[in-house]
C-alpha cells in the first residue's frame, strides 16, 4: 500500500531517555565498558606508555614531513587527494626507511593490548564484538606491509566501539585498524601501514 | 510557542494516512527543508546511474536541496576515475542544479574522501551541519571512538531545543537485513545519548535494501542502502519492521516543515515504495 506519513516531534521519550541515560552514561561518555580496577588501569597507563610515547614521535615525524608538503585543502580534483596521500606516504617512508613491526607497538604494549583483546572477547561484550566484526567486512585473504599503504579499494574493517575505549587514544593523524586477525596502526592521511601486531584477534572472528 | 506545540502532541508520534501514488505531494512549504538520502551507492553501475537519473526526475517535482549520503560512496578504489564515475558523472545534472552532497563514511569509503569538496565533509570524518531548522549530526561508525563520542555528546548537549536532530551514518543501530542486521554494540553507546538529547530520526545503509523501523524508544530508523547496491530478497522483515522494500534500488525525498517530517521513497522504477 502506498502511504503518505507524517513524522512529529516524539517528546514522550524524555523520561525513558532520563533513565537510560542513568544507566548507559559512563560508557556513553568514553569510559570502558568495563571498567577495570584502579590497580589495573594503573598497570595498563603504564604498559601503554612507551606504545604513546612512541606515538607521538611518530606523529612528530608525520607532521615536519607534512609541512614539506603543500598543505591539502578541501579540492574538488581527486587527483589532488591521491597525489597528497601518495607523496605523503613516499616522504614518511623515506623518513623510516627501515621501518619494522614492534616500532611503535613496544613489547609491554603488545602484551597490554593483547590482554585487552582477550579480556574484551571473553567478556560481556564479547559476543557483540565479535558480531561488530563478522558485520563489518572481515578480512580473509589480505596481507598488508608495515611501510606500505593500505591496498586501495579494500574495505575497512570496522573496529569494535567497545574495543576501542579498552585502548589508548590517538592523536588524529593515526587509527588502529583491523586486518584479518592483526591489529594494525595506520596513517590516516597517507593510508601508510606504520605498525602492527600479529593475531591478536581471535581465529574464526 | 514550538515548545507548547510539541508538548501538545506529545501522545501523537506518527499520522499513517493512505493514499494513492498519484495523490502523494509534499507540502513544499516555504521555508521548509528538503533533501534526498541515498545510500551504498557508489557502484558506477548502470543500475546507480538509473537511481541518479530518477532522482533528477524526480526533482522536478520535489525540489530538494540537498542529498545525505549514507556511506559506502565510492567503491572499489579511490582513483580520480573511480571518483568521476562513481559520482561525479551520475549526479552531474543534480550538481549542475547547485545540489550539494554531505557525505558520511562507509567500510568502504577511504577517510581521506573528507578532503573531497564536493562531499561538504571539510576535512572532518565526523561533522555537523544546520538547514533550517534541522541540525544534521553526520557520524562515522566505521570508527566509533571515544573522541568521537564525546564530541557527539557535546554537539548534541549544545544543540537548540526546538531544533530537529537528525542523525546520520552507515552501520544501522536496527535493521531486518539478512546481511549485516543491527548494529548492537554500537547501539549500546550511541542510542543513550540519542534517547537524551531528543535525537528525532536517524538514517544508515549497510544492508542493501530499504526499511523503515518502527520507531524505537521514540526515534524513527530507516535504511537506505540500496540506491546503488541492492541485494534482493536481503530484507528479513521482523518485528521491528514497519515497512520495507528488498526488490529494487531506492532513494528517499524528505520534507521537514515545521514540526512535521514527510518523506517519500522511490524505486529505480519510480514507483512509490514507502
Amino acid at each position: 500500500m502506498q502511504m503518505k506519513r507524517r513524522l512529529r516531534h516524539a517528546s514522550q521519550a524524555i523520561l525513558l531517555a532520563a533513565a537510560l541515560f542513568l544507566a548507559l552514561a559512563p560508557v556513553a561518555s568514553g569510559q570502558n565498558a568495563s571498567p577495570s580496577s584502579p590497580k589495573e588501569e594503573a598497570k595498563n597507563a603504564e604498559e601503554f606508555k612507551e606504545f604513546l610515547d612512541r606515538v607521538r614521535a611518530y606523529v612528530t615525524l608525520h607532521k615536519t614531513v607534512a609541512s614539506s608538503l603543500p598543505v591539502l585543502k578541501p579540492t574538488a580534483l581527486p587527483e589532488m587527494i591521491n597525489a597528497h596521500e601518495q607523496a605523503l606516504g613516499r616522504k614518511i617512508r623515506e623518513a623510516r626507511p627501515h621501518a619494522k613491526r614492534g616500532d611503535i607497538f613496544s613489547e609491554k604494549s603488545r602484551a597490554a593490548f593483547r590482554r585487552a583483546v582477550r579480556d574484551e572477547f571473553r567478556g560481556p561484550q564479547g559476543r557483540l564484538a565479535r558480531k561488530t566484526i563478522q558485520q563489518g567486512e572481515p578480512l580473509k585473504e589480505v596481507h598488508v606491509r608495515i611501510n606500505e599503504p593500505y591496498p586501495d579499494g579494500v574495505p575497512f574493517t570496522t573496529v569494535p566501539p567497545t574495543l576501542l575505549l579498552r585502548f589508548p587514544k590517538l592523536p588524529d593523524e593515526v587509527a588502529y585498524r583491523i586486518v584479518g586477525r592483526d591489529l594494525i596502526l595506520l596513517d590516516v592521511e597517507s593510508n601508510l601501514v606504520i605498525d602492527s601486531i600479529q593475531e591478536i584477534f581471535p581465529p574464526a572472528i | 510557542m514550538r515548545k507548547t506545540r510539541i508538548l501538545l502532541l506529545s501522545f501523537v508520534s506518527v499520522f499513517f494516512l493512505a493514499a494513492r501514488a498519484d495523490e502523494f505531494r509534499f507540502p513544499l512549504k516555504s521555508g521548509s527543508v528538503r533533501f534526498a538520502a541515498i545510500g551504498d551507492m557508489g557502484t558506477g553501475d548502470t543500475a546507480q546511474y538509473e537511481v541518479a537519473q530518477r532522482m533528477v526526475a524526480a526533482r522536478q517535482n520535489f525540489p530538494f536541496e540537498f542529498v545525505i549520503m549514507l556511506g559506502d560512496n565510492i567503491y572499489g578504489g579511490s582513483t580520480p576515475r573511480d571518483f568521476e564515475k562513481k559520482f561525479e558523472v551520475p549526479y552531474k545534472p543534480l550538481l549542475d542544479a547547485g545540489v550539494k552532497f554531505y557525505a558520511s563514511l562507509g567500510n568502504h569509503d577511504n577517510p581521506n574522501e573528507r578532503f573531497y569538496k564536493l562531499f561538504n565533509m571539510n576535512e572532518a570524518t565526523y561533522y555537523t551541519f544546520k538547514k533550517g531548522n534541522v541540525r544534521f549530526y553526520v557520524l562515522d561508525s566505521n570508527y566509533m571512538d571515544a573522541k568521537q563520542l564525546e564530541w557527539l555528546q557535546k554537539q548534541l548537549q549544545e544543540a537548540g531545543e526546538g531544533d530537529w536532530k537528525i542523525c546520520y551514518f552507515h552501520h544501522p543501530l536496527y535493521s531486518s537485513g539478512k546481511s549485516h542486521g543491527s548494529s548492537i554494540e554500537l547501539r549500546s553507546l550511541i542510542e543513550p545519548l540519542f534517547i537524551k538529547y531528543g535525537v528525532d530520526a536517524v538514517f544508515s545503509g549497510h544492508d542493501h535494501v530499504y526499511e523503515r523501523v518502527k520507531p524505537e524508544k521514540g526515534i524513527y530508523y530507516f535504511v537506505e542502502g540500496s540506491s546503488g547496491q541492492l541485494r534482493a530478497g536481503g530484507l528479513a522483515k521482523s518485528s521491528i519492521t514497519d515497512d520495507g522494500f528488498d526488490s529494487d534500488r531506492t532513494f528517499m525525498m524528505i520534507e521537514i516543515t515545521g514540526d512535521e517530517l514527510y518523506f517519500q521513497t522511490l524505486s529505480r522504477a519510480g514507483n512509490q515504495v514507502d
